[in-house]
């Protein structure tokens, strides 16, 4: 229910992260998503998604990887070198 | 298209984590003993709330945060029970409180002059058992009008709690809910749950939720004291 909050908060931690290191041209990120976390995959996909399609994202693609407890974490970036 | 690949393994939620780490340091530095009140819409919060400022009013200081997704009519009723500060948080279709949210309600409170602070989360067992408020601790209320297998089917909620409010006993006579399997089902999830039952309409197992709560505070009171020397 509150996929929309979740997605913006990996987006902010994708966004400090490639300010922080000077990065651009991303095209992936990967998110690890619990089955205790309290989170749709299917609807934290779509809100990625969306989100994604703004600047400074330029249309990268939101992959997300389930697992096992309450865990919910952005695992890695990937860029276009 | 070359791609390479950068570790972040960052947790969604550490930011919220880190306010609500900052936000219960505050707490337990001023002594204040902090409850989120958890639990399905209409389980009866604001009611054990209501019942709670009558009985304990006059001899502590009790501040309340409501969160609601629109309208502020728990506050709005809380307030009547109360000459303490209540705190109305709308989320605007938010299905939870978070830590920053609380952290700017607390603004509005003198936590010098609290006891006890209740943060009365959005009714609803699933979202709000993610979120760290900087609480001591959950308290999840389960009333009799619902199914009894609640606790198996949210089961990270009544885990993360560390009390359980059953609540509308007295409506048990008017009801087939079978409360021992309503308690076992809590068990199974969290063995460790202390329980309270109680009834906001006769007053029903209210001494025994009274009184755990004179104890924390006195506690918490301790503690105070022990932290500022």
């Amino acid at each position: 229910m509150h996929e929309m909050s979740i997605a913006l908060e990996v987006c902010r931690i994708a966004e400090a992260r490639l300010a922080r290191d000077k990065l651009d041209r991303l095209v992936g990120v990967g998110v690890v998503v619990g089955d205790e976390a309290g989170i749709e995959p299917a609807n934290l996909q779509f809100c990625l998604d969306v989100l994604l399609t703004h600047p400074p994202f330029h249309g990268a693609t939101a992959k997300i990887a389930r697992c096992t407890g309450d865990t919910l974490r952005v695992d890695y970036l990937e860029l276009d070198e | 298209m070359t791609v390479r690949v950068i570790d972040v393994r960052e947790r969604v939620m550490a930011r919220n984590d880190e306010i609500a780490a900052t936000v219960r340091q505050r707490l337990e530095t001023e002594g204040v003993l902090a409850l989120n009140l958890v639990s399905s819409p209409g389980a009866g919060k604001t009611t054990l709330l209501e019942r709670t400022l009558d009985a304990l009013g006059g001899e502590m200081a009790i501040a309340v945060v409501t969160g609601d997704v629109q309208t502020q009519n728990d506050a709005d009723r809380i307030a009547r029970h109360t000459p303490s500060l209540v705190q109305a948080v709308v989320t605007g279709g938010a299905c939870h409180l978070d830590a920053s949210q609380v952290d700017r309600a607390l603004e509005a409170i003198d936590l010098t002059r609290t006891d006890l602070l209740f943060i009365e989360n959005v009714g609803n067992l699933v979202c709000p058992a993610a979120w760290d408020l900087g609480e001591r601790a959950k308290v999840v209320l389960f009333s009799v009008t619902e199914g009894e297998d609640k606790p198996l089917k949210y089961p990270r909620m009544f885990r993360e709690a560390r009390y359980a409010v059953m609540t509308k006993i007295d409506l048990l006579p008017h009801l087939s809910f079978d409360l021992a399997r309503a308690i076992r089902a809590m068990r199974d999830v969290n063995p460790e749950l202390e329980l309270f039952t109680t009834s906001g309409t006769t007053g029903q197992g209210m001494e025994s939720w009274l009184a755990f709560l004179r104890r924390e505070v006195a506690g918490a009171s301790t503690a105070r004291g022990a932290l500022r020397g």
